[in-house]
């Protein structure tokens, strides 16, 4: 027992801060409740069943894409054309839903179709940056340009409706509960099974220090394409949200969400240097990005003003939620 | 049989030759040490090896087959594991996570076994139980432990990787007694199973105790395998240093005492800080102080802490006569304070701009410079690039345009056009060619002609001994010994820097 007052300076990590390393996401789970509250406050309604149904139903997508997101962030790498995968994927299954006759195996043949493109925008992205190491954030933002040009190709004009079968089913209910719930109940086991995989653990190994990860003998090339890969699949699966909850086609749709998807990515604790991060922090992280513009918009702030407003009060997440998850970072 | 065999392997960066012909021969069952000064190539070979250099040149077998060594995952496949000197351990992820990361072990060929994980890595951390300290489990994250702790996770990741032949880079630079000892009584089990192992130390006494036999290598050339048990520390230090080791600082022309002219250049009092302690010396107006010792004994740190880049906790610092405590290195360069680091590209270079941005930083700050005009500025700078016979095409040309020697030629440039009061100099002729150096001291003996106070970190002893007054040895962050007059020998300096830390 007389060892243990030895070191004082390497003291192992105090309560608060070995709770934050185990559920690094808490911060972000904390402004999510103060953002409810913050919400019930302004308009009691706001906390009604139906409305938190439909604020899901409205940000499913966005949380989606920042779990996307999450997987190249894993890595220490970054996807600024997440947001146009989606809107690639939008318009290749609104367009061949309604090409095919609208009915229930076109659906799923066209959904099987956008998983696919998915897949390939993410090979895509995984190649030009991990195989030809063109730096992330410029050699996605210009496979962004192409994608968009894509989906420009395919829909030139916003418009084309989802068939009635495709939205009203996202926007209806199964058994007596909103559809949405179940897409959350199997994304839930989905992030579940994901993060147990080796990928998860070589990604976020890849992340720490790729030269150490090199060095260690991982195949680095290859987990940073999976993980792309792992990117382009969630970002087709929220373009089937977005396709459901705006039911039509959009060729610059996902334009706006590829930064909210970063920035929900950070609320969620992860560090863009990669290494370190939660796919439920970036769930949390899209839902606080939904509640914010949900509470500015319940202030009854002008509609002039709602955009500064929003900025503002992301501004003000992020550096509360930086703060306390730096804490948490050995 | 030999396990390993290395014939002829070279290695070229650029111009800069680091192994030029390595020859190794590890035979199963011996503990096989490589021994050389800094940069003699030594790291080079083991990384070779390992397969994170690719070879130019030269042949390398396997249990007497020749083999190709792609990268780490081929060396790896072919039976070799690797202690790699700066570690190879991921901070984020847990202790368990890191001795099995190579290769996680797999359920449904997906999923961690975490089991599995649990399990294997328990072995291995097993072997340190009762000396890895404090704080120290299975699940703790790397980042949050020591740094005697990392080196233990490394040591048990190679272990980990159960190979034939294991390389073993400096492994016990940060542990304690306790912890090396149970380090060789495990080294002595791998020797009496049968495995290779290539051992890289600088302590003599550790070197005794573990070793078999041990191969020098000296300026990127194998020079002999001895037997351990046959040879003395002495006769090793002179084969590391070469023939002419007894010899008194062989470039004579440095006098041993400069005339006091006008006092103190730089004096430091009980300095501690990260990574030195309790450091006190002076450097008198023309003098050239050498620091001496092996590679990150705390050299660098107490220089850049000098200049205001590095925390210092206690002791205080007098530039001539007055106080000097730089909060920033800005501040450092306001009260004439100069460093010039070996690590052009983190530190010198303003990489992709011309050669005149490069050279000008200093003076815009010093002579808080808001407007610049090119053509004038021109008149200043061409006469600090040529006193050091700096070769390029014009000072509009990117600087990436000039060699290694030329671009440190140019950093060195930026402190020539208003002149500091103290040069520090931390290893700043790494990676340059042999002519470009004999410049750079050509000029830095010159300035110490015309009055400034230099302090001299290199680790190329034949650098301090041509240029140094006086030497400072460290070792383990504080000085362990001081070299004046006909004492500045290569032996002394060896001896000096590889006593027991």
């Amino acid at each position: 027992m007389a060892e243990i007052a030895t070191s004082p300076t390497y003291r192992r990590a105090g309560g608060i801060r070995r709770l934050l390393e185990r559920y690094p996401f808490l911060p972000a789970l904390a402004i999510v409740l103060v953002l409810l509250a913050l919400n019930g406050v302004f308009s009691p309604n706001s906390l009604s069943y139906r409305s938190l149904t439909g604020l899901l139903s409205t940000y499913m997508a966005l949380i989606l894409l920042a779990i996307a997101q999450t997987y190249v962030v894993y890595a220490g790498d970054i996807d600024l054309s997440a947001g146009s995968i989606l809107s690639l994927v939008n318009v290749a299954i609104v367009v061949l839903m309604e090409r095919w006759g609208g009915g229930a195996g076109a659906v799923l043949l066209a959904l099987a179709i956008g998983l696919l493109i998915g897949l390939a925008c993410g090979l895509v992205n995984g190649f030009v940056v991990a195989a030809l190491r063109l730096q992330a954030i410029v050699a996605t933002f210009a496979t962004s340009i192409f994608f968009t040009g894509l989906a420009l190709y395919i829909l030139p004009v916003a418009g084309t409706p989802a068939p009635t079968i495709f939205w009203r089913t996202y926007g209806g209910r199964l058994l007596g509960l909103p559809f949405v719930f179940y897409i959350l109940a199997a994304l839930v086991v989905l992030l579940t099974v994901l993060s147990r995989t080796r990928l998860t653990t070589q990604l976020l190994a890849v992340g720490d220090d790729q030269q150490a990860a090199y060095q260690t003998g991982l195949p680095v090339v290859a987990i940073r394409i999976r993980g792309y890969l792992l990117c382009g699949l969630f970002s087709a699966l929220a373009a089937f949200c977005i396709t459901g909850d705006t039911a039509s086609g959009d060729p610059l749709v996902g334009g706006k969400m590829t930064l909210f998807s970063v920035a929900a990515v950070v609320l969620g604790g992860s560090a863009l240097s990669g290494g370190w991060g939660t796919v439920v922090g970036s769930l949390l992280g899209a839902l606080t990005i939904g509640l914010i513009s949900s509470v500015v918009f319940f202030m009854g702030t002008p509609s002039e003003w709602q955009n500064f407003v929003q900025g503002l009060a992301i501004l003000i997440v992020l550096m509360a939620g930086v703060l306390a998850g730096r804490r948490a970072r050995p | 049989m030999s396990k390993l065999k290395l014939s002829g392997v070279s290695k070229a960066y650029g111009a800069t030759l680091a192994l030029r012909r390595g020859d190794l021969e590890v035979l199963a069952g011996e503990v096989h040490v490589l021994m050389g000064s800094n940069g003699s190539g030594k790291s080079t070979l083991c990384k070779i090896i390992a397969g994170s250099v690719r070879p130019d040149d030269g042949r390398i077998l396997i249990d007497d087959t020749p083999v190709t060594i792609t990268g780490p995952r081929s060396a790896r496949a072919q039976g070799i594991g690797i202690f790699y000197q700066e570690l190879s351990l991921a901070a984020h992820r847990t202790v368990e996570e890191n001795v099995c990361l190579a290769a996680l072990p797999a359920k449904a060929g997906l999923f961690v076994d975490r089991t599995a994980l649990k399990e294997r890595a328990a072995r291995y951390i097993a072997l340190f139980d009762g000396v890895s300290g404090d704080g120290f489990s299975a699940d703790a994250l790397v980042g949050n432990l020591r740094p005697d702790q990392r080196q233990l996770v490394e040591i048990m990741k190679a272990l980990a990787s159960e190979a034939p032949l294991i390389i073993f880079d400096e492994p016990t630079s940060a542990l304690d007694r306790a912890q090396v000892e149970r380090f060789f009584e495990i080294l002595r089990d791998l020797k009496r199973r049968g495995r290779g192992i290539i051992f890289i130390s600088h302590r003599m006494d550790e070197i005794k105790a573990i070793g078999d036999r041990v191969t020098i290598i000296r300026d990127g050339e194998t020079i002999t395998t001895l037997n351990l048990g046959e040879t003395d520390a002495g006769t090793v230090i002179r084969l590391m240093v070469g023939g002419a080791g007894d010899m008194p600082a062989s470039q004579s022309s440095v006098p041993a005492v400069v005339d006091a002219k006008d006092g103190a250049a730089l004096t430091v009092r009980n300095l501690s800080g990260a990574g030195f302690r309790n450091v006190s010396f002076e450097v008198a107006r023309g003098e050239i102080l050498g620091f001496g010792g092996l590679h990150g004994q705390g050299q660098s740190a107490l220089l850049r802490a000098i200049f205001g880049a590095g925390a210092v906790a206690s002791g205080e610092i007098l530039i001539g006569s007055e106080r000097f405590d730089a909060a920033s290195p800005r501040d450092a360069i306001r009260r004439g304070c100069a460093y010039v680091s070996g690590d052009r590209g983190r530190d010198g270079v303003i990489s992709g701009r011309p050669i005149i941005e490069n050279v000008t930083p200093i003076h815009y700050l010093r002579d808080r410079l808001m407007i610049a005009r090119p053509s004038k500025l021109s008149d200043r700078v061409a006469p600090a690039l040529e006193s050091m016979h700096t070769k390029f095409a014009s000072l509009f040309h990117p600087i990436n345009s000039l060699s290694g020697g030329n671009q440190q030629k140019v950093i060195i440039a930026r402190w020539l056009i208003d002149r500091p009061d103290v040069l520090l100099l931390d290893d700043p002729t790494k990676g340059i060619d042999l002519s470009a150096k004999a410049d750079l001291f050509a000029l830095i003996r010159q300035l110490a002609a015309e009055g400034l106070g230099i302090v001299l970190y290199s680790s190329e002893d034949a650098e301090l001994l041509g240029n140094a007054n006086r030497i400072l040895v460290f070792n383990g962050g504080s000085v362990s010994r001081e070299l004046i007059g006909a004492d500045r020998t290569r032996y002394n300096l060896y001896q000096a820097a590889y006593e027991a830390a």
